[in-house]
């Protein structure tokens, strides 16, 4: 309940009390004076009627007992007439409940049990209005007749008293009606700073920074709205420090100073993962530029012209590649620039070197440099997935090697004879058109664990085909034919569908993680798809199911991206990055996206130096991201990573635990 | 259509606010069968059609009369209580009825008929009867003028003698105890009953 209500409650109940007390003290007293008057009146009546009785007593003749003489009647009745008629006469013409008159001889009544009219049963249960009879001698001459009794009739004060009671009930109403509008009212008002600070506190979590700008009227409000205020700053500049230390930390050590580019250390920490079987891609084009004459530009140009062309020639780079998202260009020394391309086929790679080739001469002609005297030469090498690191740097050395001793051109392609791929083209095709009309795939999963409590925190989700011939191909094996025939949407629809629908994963009680790959994403109708497939989708799984996307489509397609997302959190799905690598050169689009956790490459995490990882650590924190390491190893790793607090791992060394 | 509605009910209004009406003769002849009904038709008829012009001396006989000629049982026998005061539709339903029930008939026959109630007293007295027992009784006093002076100003109607006499010429009537308004005055609670039973024609 929030502090609002309670007190809206607890004002309301006051002042619902009080006007209730008041009411009921109104009411009572308005009962009281009621039977007082009528206790009044009774009095003087039975004193009136006394006289009447006394005297007419005192004429003897009237006073004969009779036997009553009415026909038909059997009983009899000593009363004598005049008694009766002044009785009856008063008992008519009034508001009685009783009249009694008891002497010796006789004794006469006229009663009136008749219930209340025009008043609720209820009422006079409650009202249990008690009229006291009056009692009273009657005298005649010395001697004493008899006594009698007067009752009123409480019939007039029940009528007289409910209609009060209505209207006080009426009036309670409004009144309580009122106040309690008017009390809302102002702790509305009141309040506002609560719900104030309330709207501030959410919005840092969110990583937006509110100041409240009017201050709270009540002085106790307005401290700690002051103090919230500050405190929101602080968190502002604590966010910005973060953010920019993480930034300048990543540009000192991973990017060339002239170029900006980035340099050997990040190539070769982000190899490993480009070249991995799980990165999806079918292979691509290494490309190794090497630059003859850099001090002929130093002594002919300057310093500083010369660092200015090769910014230049950085740029050639970049705008060749730009149409390939996960190209990277590195410069690994001072003369030689390296370009990892996957999904880049010899044909296109060509097509890059040629304008490459192009825009290097229209530079050397435009400082007015001797193409004798400055060049390039580049060696090229189209490797396929899973190629070791080593060996892909080997060849792409000899490839320039080659380059160079050839006078005649400046580019050397190199090729493997053989291809590793032991099935064709249209095998592939063939098996995975089988195994996508046969549904022939089966979900396996791999987990990951927190090394302190070692508990897995999550299994993420992988799958294999199941060939006709009995055959069982991994998913690093069939995925790179699958992008390339443009049948990855198909095939994530077919294991999305298997795993919400069958029956075995439909009761899974533990968190695990579909990674969705860029292919996925970015075909537009799979946004819908994905909508109808969850409407339709237990809900029982929904706190158990993450959805994870690599860093570079976040950074390269937050738009698209933030749509998923908001498809996720509508169905409670949880949202995490992999391949986080700190390429973007700020952290707004995770601010955007707000993902759950972040999956980074061990080798980077632990490349970082202490202050880009204490940077690192502060961002995710103050987003509230956890950090896992993924393609952990060895052992080593995993100590390593503990003294930086990161205990979430995945990758082969969990079998091992 | 609305209209022709409203027109209805305040015709229906203005028919039961009369003091006999069809519904009214309906409702005896379903109650206490053919002879209650003809009676209603009587009153109509043979009083308050009968005696429209006449003057008040003959409407006061006519009426004295026409009620007198109703039979006389205690409520006791009749109500099983000891004292009701029985509308003028109960009374001439079950042809029954005490001293109060004959005063109550000839008050409301006589107010329909356009005598002032004003001038109509209903009257506790003592009566003597014929063999000499004294018995409280009432009868309806009619007041010849306003503030009367002396008994021959007051004419009396009751059930023990046929005719309508003042109240010099009733001997058997030894004391006047009190005179109380019908329902001109301030209202008694039994006043208050009877009028309410009255206005819904309770049979």
């Amino acid at each position: 309940m929030t502090l609002f209500k309670q007190m809206a409650l607890a004002v309301s109940i006051l002042i619902l009390t009080i006007l209730g007390a008041v009411m009921m003290q109104n009411y009572q007293s308005a009962k009281k004076d009621m039977v007082e008057a009528l206790y009044q009146t009774t009095v003087n009546n039975i004193s009136t009627l006394s006289n009447k009785l006394s005297q007419n007593a005192n004429i003897p003749t009237l006073m004969r007992e009779v036997i009553n003489s009415q026909v038909g009647t059997t009983e009899t009745d000593k009363t004598p007439a005049i008694i009766k008629s002044i009785i009856d006469a008063e008992f008519d013409s009034g508001y009685y409940k009783l009249i009694e008159f008891k002497t010796d001889h006789y004794d006469y009544k006229q009663i009136d049990m008749s219930p209340p009219e025009g008043v609720p049963s209820w009422f006079i249960n409650f009202a249990n209005i008690e009229l006291k009879p009056v009692v009273g001698e009657v005298n005649s001459g010395w001697t004493q007749l008899g006594t009698l009794t007067v009752q009123a009739d409480a019939n007039i004060i029940y009528k007289a008293l409910y209609r009060t009671f209505i209207n006080l009930l009426y009036l309670f109403s409004l009144f309580s009606a009122i106040s309690i509008l008017a009390i809302n009212i102002l702790l509305h008002f009141i309040l506002r700073p609560v719900k104030m600070m309330k709207k501030q506190a959410e919005a840092i979590l969110k990583n937006e920074f509110i100041i409240q700008k009017e201050e709270p009227y009540t002085t106790d409000f307005k401290e700690v709205a002051l103090a919230m205020n500050s405190m929101v700053t602080r968190v502002e500049e604590i966010f910005r420090k973060a953010t920019q230390e993480a930034k300048r930390n990543k540009e000192l050590l991973y990017n060339d100073p002239v170029t900006k580019l980035y340099n050997r250390r990040y190539l070769m920490i982000k190899l490993p993962e480009l070249l991995t079987i799980e990165s999806k891609s079918n292979g691509g084009t290494i490309i190794l530029v090497s630059l003859d004459g850099a001090e002929v530009i130093n002594q002919t140009l300057g310093r500083q012209e010369a660092d200015n062309i090769f910014y230049e020639i950085a740029k050639i780079f970049t705008s060749t590649l730009h149409t390939f998202h996960e190209g990277i260009v590195a410069r690994v020394n001072g003369t030689e620039f390296t370009m990892v391309i996957p999904n880049c086929e010899k044909e296109d790679a060509l097509g890059i070197i040629e304008r490459i080739n192009k825009a290097f001469n229209a530079l050397l002609q435009e400082n007015k440099l001797q193409t004798t005297q400055v060049k390039i030469n580049i060696g090229a090498y189209k490797y396929t997935t899973g190629v070791d690191v080593s060996d892909l740097l080997t060849k792409v050395d000899t490839a320039l090697l080659k380059a160079k001793a050839d006078e005649t051109n400046n580019v050397y392609f190199y090729q493997e004879e053989f291809s590793n791929e032991a099935l064709s083209k249209t095998q592939w095709r063939e098996m995975l058109d089988e195994a996508i009309h046969t549904n022939s795939f089966t979900i396996q999963f791999y987990d990951a664990i927190d090394t302190q409590t070692k508990k897995i925190f999550h299994k993420v989700l992988t799958f294999n085909l199941l060939s006709k011939d009995g055959d069982t191909y991994s998913y690093g094996e069939f995925i790179a034919p699958a992008i390339n025939f443009g049948m990855t949407t198909k095939l994530y629809l077919i294991i999305l569908d298997k795993l919400f629908l069958e029956h075995k994963y439909r009761r899974i009680e533990e968190n695990y993680v579909v990674r969705l790959p860029k292919e996925f994403l970015e075909d537009e109708d799979m946004l819908e798809q994905l909508s109808h497939l969850f409407a339709k989708y237990p809900k029982t799984m929904r706190h158990h199911l993450f959805f994870e996307v690599t860093d570079s489509f976040a950074i390269h397609d937050t738009a698209t991206l933030k749509g998923y997302v908001d498809l996720f959190r509508k169905y409670k799905f949880g949202f995490g990055i992999n391949s986080f690598t700190g390429e973007a050169n700020d952290f707004e689009y995770l601010k955007e996206i707000s993902p759950e956790f972040l999956k980074a490459d061990v080798n980077f995490l632990l490349d970082q130096s202490t202050t880009s990882m204490a940077a690192l650590q502060l961002v995710a924190n103050s987003l509230n991201v956890e950090i896992i390491a993924s393609f952990v190893t060895k052992q080593e790793e995993v100590q390593e990573l503990t003294k930086y607090q990161i205990t979430k791992i995945q990758g082969p060394v969990t079998d091992n635990f | 259509m609305k209209f022709l509605v409203t027109i209805f009910f305040l015709l229906a209004v203005f028919l039961n606010a009369k003091l006999i009406s069809q519904d009214l003769e309906q409702r005896a002849q379903k109650k206490y069968g053919e002879f209650a009904k003809n009676r209603f038709i009587s009153i109509q008829k043979d009083l308050l059609d009968k005696y429209k012009d006449a003057d008040e001396l003959t409407k006061l006989n006519a009426v004295n009369t026409w009620v007198n000629a109703l039979r006389y049982a205690s409520d006791r026998t009749v109500y099983g209580v000891a004292d009701y005061w029985a509308t003028l539709y109960e009374f001439v339903g079950k042809d029954k009825g005490d001293c109060e029930d004959y005063t109550i008939a000839k008050y409301y026959i006589l107010k329909e008929m356009g005598v002032d109630p004003h001038k109509m007293k209903f009257t506790y007295v003592v009566y003597r009867d014929r063999r000499g027992a004294l018995v409280a009784h009432m009868v309806l006093s009619y007041l010849k003028k306003p503030n009367q002076k002396s008994k021959s100003d007051i004419l009396i109607l009751g059930n023990n003698n046929k005719r309508v006499l003042p109240a010099s010429q009733r001997p058997d009537l030894l004391k006047m105890i009190k005179m109380i308004n019908g329902d001109t005055g301030p209202k008694s609670k039994k006043w208050k009953k009877l009028e309410a039973n009255m206005k819904r024609k309770k049979l």
